[in-house]
């Protein structure tokens, strides 16, 4: 079992209800949940694998396939919706050639959406990686994508 | 003591309910019609379908009646125009996710008298392309509400039908979500092999990662098959078959478990095998042998159904009175030694009656052999003093310690793993020795895979650290440094007040199995350990209780009263010489034909072939425990019926039968058995009340006194199960199968080091 | 209980020394939103200058104040004078400010938007006389952006945890007592009396009781519970341990998105300190009392926000609800009687248990008592956090303090996917429970979205039902089958492909959901949808008739086209269009194939803020084709 696990149950108690925790500082530290880590997590609480994968598949924050190097977030909150989030998606699937929530298969970039990033002010908002772009438009994104290897 | 009622209206009669009780459950106690899908009797209820809608006075908008417990006073409507009409919308947008199309056609009546071909396509798109058409829930509630057209677009799903499993067919497509399936392998199997996955109009139901069933784990228990309401999963064997004529209820004669089936034949044929929740032996937990093996096996096309004879040029068909006329002759005037008599410990007990009163009579010695004596040689008594005192299955629950020896219930023992699932649940502390993985390992505080050369030294192991003395300690020399991994949980066994030890089938095969099976009997002994023994011969007990076995006549081994705690046995007369060459052998349900010794004449009496390099003379052709009535002893000590569901196949017939018949004609007295019902009526003689027996009943210890000489021939396989000596692997397909992946997993664990996991935190 | 009187008194007198402070201030508005707006930039910047000039100054981070449209926020309180805060700031700018004010003693009124004194100061205004802060009464935000907020005594030293130490001298029953006679209802969305469940908790035996936060808010577009915890997380926790002694329970769990990092990062220290001023364990302050804070973080499920789900994904299972009864107050986490309450209702009771339930119950209207946080955004002047008493308009929220609209006024949606969109016909509506609710919205979380009549309604309403649908546990079959086919029938609308019997199937859809869901989710999803119907039919009826957009949003409705007159020909548009639908020479004006225009918005916006003409090309409404 792999150090990194170890150290992560080390925390937490052998019971059920501490699932969630446990998925979560797995795929900090990992970046996502791969069948090994759910057959560890399976042992330490005594659940069936396929009962964590129910669980787990049904939080969006979960993915079960490795991230992509840079990690685009697209605000689509009521307030950046009414101003024009819902094009920006659409520029960036077409530009990267994926859906909404898949990876490119380059592994450059992964496209999410989010419900809201709380800066309605400033809508419409992109995250990439850690930083926040306030009142993009489609050209300034595309630009900007080209600073993101 | 009456119960507390509660009085409730609903729809504006008076009536009385219980405390605990659902609106539902009250309004159905009752006869009022209330459509619901997602709930199920013995799954607790989940409020998903919404179809059980109704109107209750101080609530608001429209409670499910599945849901909301019934209170004093309660003014209950489950029929207004209101409640019909979101009920009808409900159900439309159900069948947006349904292909039904057959539901609201206007040729649906011919299309039920003229299948013609549109059964058995690849993709389903209405009810009569369906394998549930007929017997499914959603048609029916479809009809008794009343619904004439839908006017939502379908939604199908594409998703292909999962048929590389084996036992049952998967078609998502016609899944409604209704959560059944995975409820009962969740909550009441304790499996957890589906899931939920994914959420919202994306959630489909299955293993993680798209696995295929058999690789998740599943035991192909069919639990979710019987309660799915529409055809996505549907039995491969009896999909098309439509709906039963009748259902018999039996017992399962696969193992010792005696495991209620709910037989589910058309006229000539049975098709399915269903569990039955109330049955007291294992509540409805069975497992795929009952549930899936049984069709195959007593409808293969290879049974026998007349009697045959060996000629030099082949087998001839030959009538009873021929056949029986043959083995007379060639069974008059032998000596005791001449002849071998082999008997299954699978037999119905009014069989193995029949058996030992045939062979003591024509042979006249007390040499009865059988597969049990085979595979566990002498070891045979320390074997059976074991299963004189397994206990009953239900106790299992209660433990707070447990150990699992050669124990796996994946593909069999259902009840005993279930039960230990809830012990461990319960906080209960379990302890796993098997030669591959189990099942139940991953509920454990540790699980040694290892050879079963090992297992002996294990246990004195465990011993050392339960004894005061731990002298104990420096005789497990192989396994010696695993004790720091078993002694949190041997503390626990310490201080628990309440430990079971599984015997699982593994034990038989176990190499030092003496020392394996005595380390058993100290726990037992010394240290107050319950035993339940996972035995896969099925009617063992009876096998004794009938005096089916050397020395012992009938009723020997039964305890009548408190005091009767012993019966003796010299050990040299137990021993059954399998190097003497004889003149006839007579097999009763065996197929031992490999370790047998030479013989003249072979008279082979059951009803399926097996391969083998030595061919019968005389094949009597055998009904079985379908086509039969009669009884078991299950591993608890419980008489158990078994009935007739079908008639016998061609000209099969029962073993007494056969025997008696045999028997007059030789011209002995004493087999004058008319029906089942006058084997019965001497039985009861030494079991008071058979066949109608409360009680269990309880066995006397055997006191061996010498030894009893070794015959080293068996080759037990264990964990191969079968019938009648014939492999069910061979007869059932997909039990090859799920066998073969059990196989492997051996092979490939020979190789790894024993795996020891996470200490108790 | 001393030694906490110590240390307040102590905190006290550090407060002193800020209010009359020796050496200069600065305040700098950090929580989410500031950050957003480049907020840490600027504290590198200042920390550099300080540096770089050799001054000594002071620089607090501080929550957030409200005006999020004015944001980066700094503020400059030199010793004597009054704060001083300055807006909408930028590196340029500060440096500027710095010199000014800092350096110089001058505040540099061109870039000052108010003061913190109650008068004018050098000509600029009172901060909380201005336009958009003096009709709200901030009681929950009471101390947002005037504390640090990772610093405990601050709170103290404004009389922090004194409701808490009101509350642990009387009963747990004289507590909900006082709940009770204050009027408080829970705010995030239901509008459930406070008390009620309390006291079904209270009387419900059992050994272990839990207290749980409700810190999911997963309405888009609204951050109030977010603010509120980054900008002030004690009130919530002094609010969590009142309610946790007035039901008996020990523990405490705060259920928060894991999308609002800073948030957990500051109750994570907020608690530690509480730990160190044994405000947390056992026989707290001298009393009966035992509690202890943990956090969950929520893994994305907006319908975790619903009690029994809540509680599912605590349990560690799927967040799928169930139905009730059994009820959370009598049977909840892990069986045990559980109380569930929103940040905000939390947030409050330290106000009403310091003050009093008479102060509380005067303030509001009857039936309707207290203030309610909002989160004001959409196509407004002034977007931000804004707290207002419970009856206050629509129309004084819009136009006093939000400044009214740029173009003309179209619907406000209230209550966030559950909710509604109302026409301009409610402006005169009250904001409390029951009018919202008359209206066919509700009252929600409190995200207040104000639209223009660049809005489609149609556009709006499927955004929410696909939010929903997209969020939806798929349980039950109403909600999970229904709300898609009203998601594909918008959809069709919006396309162009709508028919007249559409509007009467939505209709159906959405009674049939709301009647036989199984949670809150289910219930309200329709309600953007049926409202939209009910006050907007004419929009929808011009979507599937006419094939006509008036809010021109709908792409397959709109088309793209260059006005030659004005068009120079400078072909900015040309390099951005991604399927070559633009074309043209250069110095010539360009033509546009409406086949190939995917109406991407590139052109269109290049031509707007960056090429020479401006404005030459329009989106308007696409020519019927037959």
């Amino acid at each position: 079992m792999p150090e990194a696990i170890e150290g992560i149950f080390e925390k937490y108690q052998r019971r059920s209800d501490q699932l969630i925790p446990i998925l979560q500082d797995v795929q900090k530290e990992f970046g996502y949940i791969a069948p090994e880590s759910v057959r560890h997590i399976s042992r330490y609480l005594r659940i069936s694998e396929n009962q964590i994968f129910g669980v787990s598949s049904f939080y969006a924050q979960f993915r079960f396939t490795t991230p992509g190097r840079h990690s685009i977030k697209v605000c689509l909150g009521t307030a950046c919706h009414v101003k024009g989030g819902a094009t920006l998606l659409e520029m960036l699937e077409r530009e990267l050639g994926i859906r909404c929530g898949e990876t490119t298969p380059d592994k450059r970039f992964d496209l999410e959406r989010v419900a809201c990033l709380g800066c309605c002010a400033l809508s419409p908002v992109v995250q990439i990686d850690a930083d926040i772009y306030s009142r993009m438009t489609v050209n300034k994104l595309s630009e900007l994508l080209k600073q993101y290897e | 003591m009456t119960k507390k009622i509660i009085h409730i209206t609903i729809n504006n009669k008076k009536l009385d309910a219980h405390p605990g009780q659902t609106i539902l459950q009250a309004a159905r106690e009752h006869g009022i019609y209330i459509p619901s899908l997602c709930a199920m009797e013995h799954l607790a209820s989940y409020g998903a379908c919404r179809l059980c809608v109704v109107e209750v006075d101080g609530l608001r908008g429209f409670p499910t009646s599945c849901t909301t417990p019934v209170e004093e006073g309660m003014v209950i409507r489950t029929d207004t125009m209101e409640v019909r009409g979101l009920r009808q919308e409900v159900l439309k947008l159900l069948l947006s996710e349904h292909p039904a199309s057959c539901l609201f056609c206007g040729e649906k009546e011919e299309c039920k008298q003229y299948m013609g071909t549109i059964r058995k396509v690849g993709v389903i798109t209405g009810c009569r392309y369906c394998p549930n058409d007929l017997r499914c829930e959603l048609q029916q509630i479809a009809e008794n509400i009343g619904l004439t057209e839908t006017s939502y677009p379908v939604y199908y799903k594409n998703f292909p039908v999962e048929k590389y499993d084996p036992f049952y067919d998967r078609d998502y497509n016609l899944c409604i979500l209704c959560g059944r399936c995975v409820r009962v392998c969740s909550n009441v199997r304790l499996n957890g092999t589906l899931s939920f996955k994914q959420r919202g109009r994306l959630t489909t139901i299955g293993p993680a990662f798209d696995r295929s069933h058999i690789e998740a784990g599943c035991e192909f228990c069919g639990a979710c098959v019987t309660a799915c309401p529409t055809g996505a999963l549907s039995t491969k064997v009896s999909k098309w078959y439509g709906r039963p004529d009748t259902q018999i209820g039996s017992t399962c004669n696969y193992c010792a478990m005696g495991c209620k089936l709910l037989l589910q034949t058309t006229k000539t044929e049975v098709i399915d095998a269903l569990p039955d929740y109330s049955s007291p032996v294992e509540h409805g937990i069975i497992c795929v042998k009952g549930r899936f093996g049984i069709t195959e096996y007593v409808h293969s096309p290879l049974r026998y159904g007349v009697p045959r004879e060996m000629t030099p040029i082949g087998y001839n068909d030959i009538s009873w009175e021929e056949a029986i006329e043959k083995a007379a002759s060639k069974l008059t005037g032998l000596k005791p030694d001449e002849c071998l008599f082999v008997v299954s410990p699978q037999l119905l007990n009014e069989d193995l009656f029949a058996a030992q009163k045939f062979i003591r009579q024509i042979k006249g010695s007390e040499e009865i052999a059988s597969s049990f004596i085979f595979d566990l040689d002498d070891d045979a008594i320390s074997y059976i003093n074991l299963i004189s005192d397994s206990e009953p299955i239900e106790t299992i629950e209660k433990a707070q310690g447990v150990i699992a020896i050669g124990f796996d219930s994946t593909y069999g023992y259902s009840a005993i793993g279930v039960n230990v699932k809830k012990a461990v649940q319960s906080g209960a502390c379990l302890l796993c020795i098997n030669s591959f993985e189990s099942n139940l390992d991953m509920l454990s505080e540790a699980s040694f895979v290892m050879d079963t050369s090992k297992w002996a030294d294990m246990l004195d192991l465990i011993i050392g650290f339960m004894s005061k003395d731990k002298i104990e300690k420096r005789l497990a020399g192989s396994v010696k440094t695993f004790g720091k991994d078993i002694d949190s949980a041997c503390k626990v066994f310490l201080r628990s007040p309440d430990n079971v030890l599984i015997v699982g089938p593994g034990v038989i095969e176990a190499q030092n199995r003496d020392r394996v099976l005595g380390g058993i009997e100290r726990l037992k002994n010394e240290f107050s350990w319950r035993i339940v023994v996972a035995c896969p011969y099925t009617n063992l007990k009876g096998m004794l209780a009938m005096g089916a076995y050397p020395c012992f006549k009938p009723g020997d081994t039964i305890r009548q009263h408190e005091a009767d705690k012993t019966v003796e046995l010299r050990g040299e007369n137990a021993h059954i010489d399998l190097k003497k060459k004889r003149k006839l052998i007579y097999l009763i349900g065996d197929t031992s034909f490999d370790i047998l010794p030479d013989c003249d004449y072979l008279i082979y009496q059951n009803a399926l072939p097996v391969k083998s390099s030595r061919a019968p003379d005389l094949i009597l052709p055998v009904s079985l425990f379908t086509e039969s009535s009669g009884t078991i002893i299950n591993i608890e000590g419980r008489v158990l019926q078994v009935k007739e569901a079908v008639a016998p196949y061609m000209d099969s017939k029962p073993d007494w039968w056969i025997l008696k018949r045999i028997a007059e004609k030789i011209g002995r007295p004493g087999m004058k058995f008319n029906n089942v019902g006058s084997i019965q009526g001497e039985i009861k003689k030494i079991i008071k009340g058979f066949p109608a027996v409360k009680r269990r009943v309880e066995f006397k210890r055997i006191a061996l006194k010498g030894t009893v000489k070794k015959h080293g021939q068996g080759m037990p396989a264990a964990w191969k199960s079968s019938y009648r000596g014939v492999l069910l692997g061979d007869v059932v397909s997909g039990i090859k199968v799920i066998e073969s992946k059990r196989m492997f997993s051996v092979q490939e664990r020979a190789t790894r080091a024993p795996l020891i996991e996470w200490r108790a935190i | 209980m001393n030694k906490l009187k110590k240390k307040i008194s102590e905190a006290k007198r550090k407060w002193e020394k800020i209010e009359d402070n020796k050496e200069p201030i600065i305040y700098v508005g950090a929580a989410s939103c500031g950050r957003a707006a480049g907020a840490l930039e600027l504290i590198d910047e200042t920390d550099r200058f300080i540096q770089e000039n050799n001054v000594s100054a002071r620089l607090i981070q501080v929550g957030c104040i409200g005006p999020c449209y004015l944001e980066p926020l700094v503020d400059i309180k030199m010793p004597g004078q009054p704060r001083v805060s300055y807006s909408n700031v930028n590196i340029g700018l500060l440096s500027k400010i710095l010199k000014s004010h800092l350096i110089e003693g001058t505040p540099f009124s061109k870039a000052a938007i108010g003061n913190f004194s109650n008068d004018t100061f050098m000509d600029i205004p009172p901060f909380f006389e201005l336009p958009m802060l003096k009709p709200q009464m901030r009681i929950v935000l009471r101390n947002c952006g005037l504390i640090d907020p990772e610093d405990i005594d601050h709170y103290l030293a404004k009389d922090g945890y004194q409701g808490l130490m009101n509350a642990l001298q009387t009963s747990p029953e004289d507590v909900i007592g006082v709940v009770r006679q204050s009027g408080i209802r829970g705010r995030g969305g239901a509008g459930f009396p406070t008390f009620k469940k309390w006291t079904v908790c209270r009387n419900t035996p059992g050994e272990q009781k839990y207290l749980i936060c409700n810190a999911d808010e997963g309405d888009p577009g609204a951050f109030m519970n977010r603010s509120l915890i980054e900008s002030d997380a004690h009130a919530v926790l002094e609010g969590m341990m009142i309610a946790g002694y007035a039901i008996g329970a020990s523990k405490g769990i705060i259920y928060i998105r894991a999308e609002y990092p800073l948030a957990i990062e500051r109750l994570k220290k907020a608690i530690n300190q509480m730990k160190e001023y044994g405000l947390l364990g056992k026989n707290i302050l001298g009393s009966r009392f035992s509690f202890d804070v943990s956090i969950k973080e929520g893994a994305g499920a907006f319908v975790c926000g619903e009690e029994t789900a809540l509680i599912a994904s605590i349990e560690g299972k799927r967040g799928a609800p169930r139905s009730r009864p059994p009820f959370p107050a009598i049977s909840g986490l892990f069986g045990c009687p559980t109380i569930i309450n929103n940040v905000e209702t939390l947030g409050t009771l330290p106000n009403i248990l310091r003050n009093g339930a008479d102060w509380y119950s005067r303030i509001g209207k009857e039936g309707n008592r207290g203030t309610k946080t909002f989160s004001l955004v959409g196509k407004i002047r002034r977007t931000g956090l804004i707290e207002v008493q419970l009856g206050t308009t629509l129309r004084e929220i819009i136009f006093d303090i939000g400044g009214g609209v740029q173009k003309p006024f179209k619907a406000i949606q209230t209550g966030g996917p559950s909710g509604g969109c109302l026409s301009e016909e409610f402006l005169d509506l009250a904001v409390d429970y029951e009018s919202l609710a008359s209206a066919g919205s509700i009252m929600g979380s409190g995200g207040l979205i104000i639209m223009d009549e660049d809005t489609c309604v149609v556009d709006v309403a499927k955004y929410f039902l696909d939010f929903t649908q997209k969020e939806s546990c798929g349980k039950c079959i109403p909600c999970r089958v229904g709300t898609r086919h009203m998601v594909e029938i918008l959809d069709r609308i919006t396309h162009g492909e709508g028919v007249p019997e559409d509007l009467l199937t939505l209709r159906t859809l959405g009674d049939t959901i709301k009647k036989g869901a199984l949670c809150g989710l289910g219930q309200t999803a329709p309600n953007p949808v049926l409202t939209t119907l009910r006050y907007f039919r004419n929009e929808y009826l011009e979507h599937i008739r006419d094939g006509r957009c008036r809010a021109i949003v709908c792409k397959d409705l709109i088309e793209y086209r260059v006005i030659k007159e004005k068009c120079t020909g400078c072909q900015s548009c040309v390099r951005v269009c991604p399927t070559g639908a633009i074309s043209g020479p250069r110095s010539e004006p360009h033509n546009l194939d409406v086949t190939k225009c995917i109406k991407c918005r590139s052109c269109y916006e290049i031509c707007r803020f960056e090429a020479i003409a401006g404005d030459a090309i329009i989106i308007r409404t696409a020519e019927k084709r037959s």
